[in-house]
């Protein structure tokens, strides 16, 4: 990195976390520190709700996923403005109204303390485990290619993300993340505006298009329905629907942000805000990855993009047989470049025969090439067993390394700290305080005075920053980073989804048909998940959520039936 | 700690800033959601 990308990157890292800790440098109480004394306008709601939700693997990995895979994940978010628009209807106006400072305060007056605290439990533990993964997963990768440490990476990110939440809470997230989100926004319409510049002068955005569509990666929407399809319109609708309802209604990360809005219609325009503006940004993500893709078509692209491997494998008995397979990839690649031109000129001609054979062809060349792909993993395997093969993670740093002018790896590498540093914050924020509301304050230390739990709040804060740098200094690297992530959510959202659906809408069921319910209906879709991994079944993960809620619902309504009636009312 | 209040009434601020009503703002925002996914689905048979 040049000198004028480390002051840029730095320069804006750092001065984000400045205003964060000036604006916030008279929260002094602990509703401040939580609530952020509930005067957040709807666009900050809105672009705080959308820094949550975006972390640095949304922008490492996603474009990564686009080159490999097309833009079929951009239907994983089609549920999402639907659930906005029914948390607006049926979930802001009761969390306004009783004035909560968590979701799970909601439960104990609807059913019980025990219902609350299992619930705030389930969330600790799958946000507790996603805060580690959050800072992890951009590091190891950042780390890799930038050459830093793993662990310096990971403390760099930890140790500022900790700095600013624990001093500013809530208010110090909401503001820093409005700056972030900026950045983010800027970052990436910037790069896909060089990728577009950067492609050789014959080429333009329209044969960019037109090359990537034909070569099958602009499958944006699939009507097929599949079980098994991880990514497809009904799974997105229908499954993703549930995800975010249980994301945004029941994740204290995002309740915590729009709970903090100026008034109950500044939280439902910053939800609204959120519905209508992800999936677009999805899109630009995605299609960013799409470019890539079309700019890798006329500009060599390596064996391998996760280059520290390449440099391990250079190093041992294998590099001769490495030497070989890149001598074959380079040799395909310019056949393929040949190839790929003659199908921009078959699309300009509209000759549709020419283009149908081209495709054929291009098809067998880069199954030729996927399969000098893979030798090249195994043999990075063979010479270290331990070695992480996936690089569709590393596709878009690779570029953005390699090949944006200085100046602009700077700022593209602030955008990817600050996606990690804003979901990062959320979440220790969050997990600090329903640690606090929600047990602390409820079960062990009642009556305490507000600088006591002022003060433990920031002490939970810096607990909670503590086990995310652990978890990530140590945990090993999952195959692919924000399916993780969104499988982590996916075990447990839906029983979580499921405990307030029941509150909400089945006022006749009390909470020990509930509470029995949710353990049920968890157990189960664990036991699911598990058959799945050992591909006894065949489920996608998004399913889950609406399996975990939807037996929640069905067990606890049965148990309601068949218990007998107690004289204490449940609810 | 917030008591169970179900029956309060709802902290209703008025009306949205445009379109006049909630109702419409929703439909305003399901409306375009729809557009935009049929925008891509045009946009993957246009291309593929």
């Amino acid at each position: 990195m040049e000198t004028l990308d480390w002051i840029i990157m730095l320069g804006t890292l750092l001065s984000i976390v400045a205003y964060g800790v000036w604006y916030t440098r008279k929260v002094d109480n602990v509703q401040s520190y939580l609530l952020g004394d509930r005067d957040l306008p709807w666009w900050t709601i809105g672009l705080s709700v959308m820094a949550t939700q975006a972390s640095a693997i949304t922008f490492l990995s996603t474009p990564g996923q686009a080159y490999e895979d097309g833009m079929r994940f951009a239907q994983f978010y089609f549920g999402l403005p639907v659930a906005m628009v029914i948390l607006c209807v049926f979930v802001l106006p009761i969390y306004y109204r009783l004035k909560v400072y968590t979701a799970y305060e909601y439960l104990e007056g609807r059913f019980d303390l025990r219902t609350r605290t299992l619930t705030a439990i389930l969330f600790l533990i799958q946000r507790g485990l996603a805060a580690g993964l959050t800072i992890y997963a951009p590091a190891i990768i950042l780390s890799t290619i930038l050459g830093w440490s793993l662990r310096w990476t990971v403390l760099f990110i930890g140790a500022l993300v900790i700095f600013y939440t624990m001093l500013g809470g809530t208010k110090a997230v909401s503001v820093t993340q409005k700056q972030q989100m900026i950045v983010i926004l800027s970052g990436m319409f910037i790069a896909a505006m060089i990728l577009i510049f950067q492609l050789p002068p014959d080429v333009d955005f329209s044969d960019a298009v037109g090359v990537a569509g034909k070569m099958g990666k602009l499958n944006v929407v699939d009507f097929e329905f599949d079980l098994s399809n991880r990514y497809n319109f009904w799974s997105g609708m229908i499954g993703g629907v549930f995800l975010f309802l249980s994301y945004f209604g029941t994740d204290q990360s995002q309740v915590q942000r729009y709970l903090s809005g100026k008034s109950l219609n500044e939280s439902r325009l910053g939800l609204l805000f959120n519905g209508i503006l992800k999936v677009p940004m999805q899109f630009l993500v995605l299609f960013v990855g799409i470019l890539v893709f079309v700019f890798f078509q006329f500009y060599q692209p390596p064996i391998h993009f996760n280059s520290a491997n390449l440099e391990k494998l250079e190093n041992t008995e294998y590099a001769d047989e490495l030497a070989d397979l890149q001598a074959q990839h380079n040799t395909l690649f310019l056949t393929q470049q040949e190839e790929v031109r003659a199908l921009m000129d078959a699309i300009d001609m509209e000759n549709e025969p020419a283009i149908a054979t081209i495709q054929e062809r291009l098809t067998a060349l880069r199954e030729t090439d996927k399969e000098l792909r893979t030798a090249t993993k195994d043999l990075i395997l063979q010479a270290d067993p331990a070695s992480k093969i996936k690089d569709t993670d590393y596709v878009f740093i690779t570029f953005v390394t390699e090949y944006l002018p200085v100046g602009l790896v700077g700022l593209l590498l602030a955008v990817i700290f600050s996606a990690a540093m804003s979901s990062t914050a959320s979440e220790l924020n969050a997990l600090a305080t329903t640690t606090v509301v929600d047990l602390y304050r409820r079960s062990f230390a009642k009556d305490k005075t507000d600088r006591h739990y002022l003060n433990a709040s920031k002490a939970f804060t810096v607990v909670w920053g503590c086990i995310a740098l652990i978890f990530a200094a140590t945990a090993n690297l999952f195959e692919n980073l924000i399916q993780a992530v969104n499988i982590i959510g996916s075990l447990f959202y839906g029983a979580i989804l499921g405990i307030f659906l029941v509150a909400f809408f089945m006022k006749k069921v009390g909470s020990r048909a509930v509470f029995i319910g949710a353990l049920i209906g968890e157990a189960i879709v664990l036991v699911i998940f598990t058959l799945n991994s050992m591909e006894i079944i065949n489920i996608a993960y998004l399913w889950l959520n609406l399996i975990g809620c939807t037996l929640v619902m069905g067990i606890a309504w049965i148990l309601e039936q068949v218990l007998p009636k107690t004289t204490a009312t449940d609810a | 700690m917030p008591d169970y209040q179900d029956h309060q009434p709802l902290p209703d601020d008025g009306p949205p800033p445009i379109l006049k009503t909630w109702n419409r703002m929703y439909l305003f925002v399901l409306i375009l959601h729809a557009i935009i996914i049929t925008l891509f689905y045009w946009f993957t048979q246009a291309y593929s």
